[in-house]
């Protein structure tokens, strides 16, 4: 695993720990501690997404925040890599 | 409305083509238990919700649900890559393949087509809550099944994910139905029908 591999996987893991807490919360609107788990979660992810994007360039996680031909570009999600379009 | 986010929610790769898996594991695509049935059934159920935490629940299980959808597909058109016609009928996957080639259809692992009459909207917060319950427990058997059948570790690495996240969903419509009987009346929780009966 490269680097920048294992940093794009230490983001998804907060970003899926941050999932966890926020439908943690939906049930659990006044627990205060995992409503401060999650801020940490938060500061950290942006942390780390700073770091990335300073090494790699952009995430290009949505459609609202990237650039139109990276947004068309592939892999796509279900994709390999070794797709060869038309 | 929604966002796309370009990734899923847990990477798969999987190395080796497998047309007997894809066929079993369109199942949770477009079956009965499958992902698909899972969302619908939680985005049409909230609207009628009587209190916030069930409206937010259903909301971002139904949209998680989803990204599940979205993890079976890529699991089904990894699996179907790059097949000869003779791979294909000594899978077993010539009779999918006659009617949608390699293209991901949402049918159970029979090939019925998916129908909404595989999950309820009752428009009663207990028996809908009882319902997703139910849901999240026979998606969790079903790919329990699944890992009986899956040699693969690339498979079975995101189906044990998938069937993690049956069980913390499990728990989530618990306490959800746990919120719900708190605010009804002890003695009768079916005294009336919070999401229709106004008091």
């Amino acid at each position: 695993m490269s680097e920048q591999e294992r940093l794009l996987r230490r983001i998804r893991a907060l970003q899926f720990s941050e999932w966890e807490l926020h439908i943690f919360l939906d049930t659990h609107p006044n627990d205060c501690e995992a409503a401060k788990k999650l801020e940490e979660c938060r500061a950290k992810t942006a942390a780390l997404v700073k770091e990335y994007e300073a090494a790699y360039g952009p995430l290009n996680e949505t459609s609202a925040n990237t650039s139109r031909w990276a947004w068309i570009t592939g892999p796509w999600p279900w994709e390999t890599g070794e797709e060869e379009d038309a | 409305m929604w966002v796309y986010e370009k990734k899923l929610q847990y990477p798969i790769r999987i190395k080796n083509p497998n047309p007997a898996l894809a066929k079993l594991i369109c199942a949770q695509y477009g079956g009965p238990n499958g992902e698909l049935g899972a969302s619908l059934r939680y985005l049409s159920q909230r609207y009628t919700m009587p209190y916030p935490e069930l409206k937010a629940i259903l909301t971002d299980i139904g949209t998680e649900e989803l990204g599940h959808l979205e993890m079976v597909g890529t699991i089904v058109y990894q699996l179907t890559r790059n097949l000869t016609p003779k791979q294909i009928q000594e899978a077993g996957f010539d009779a999918y393949f006659i009617d949608h080639t390699t293209g991901v259809y949402p049918a159970d692992a029979n090939g019925m087509p998916f129908s909404a009459g595989s999950f309820a909207v009752s428009g009663d917060a207990i028996t809908d809550l009882h319902e997703d319950m139910a849901a999240e427990q026979k998606a969790r058997t079903t790919y329990d099944n699944i890992l009986r059948y899956c040699d693969d570790p690339d498979v079975a690495d995101a189906i044990r994910f998938l069937r993690e996240r049956e069980v913390v969903h499990f728990q989530r419509f618990g306490e959800g139905l746990r919120l719900t009987t708190d605010k009804l009346d002890s003695k009768n929780f079916y005294a009336f029908n919070p999401e229709f009966d106004r008091r």
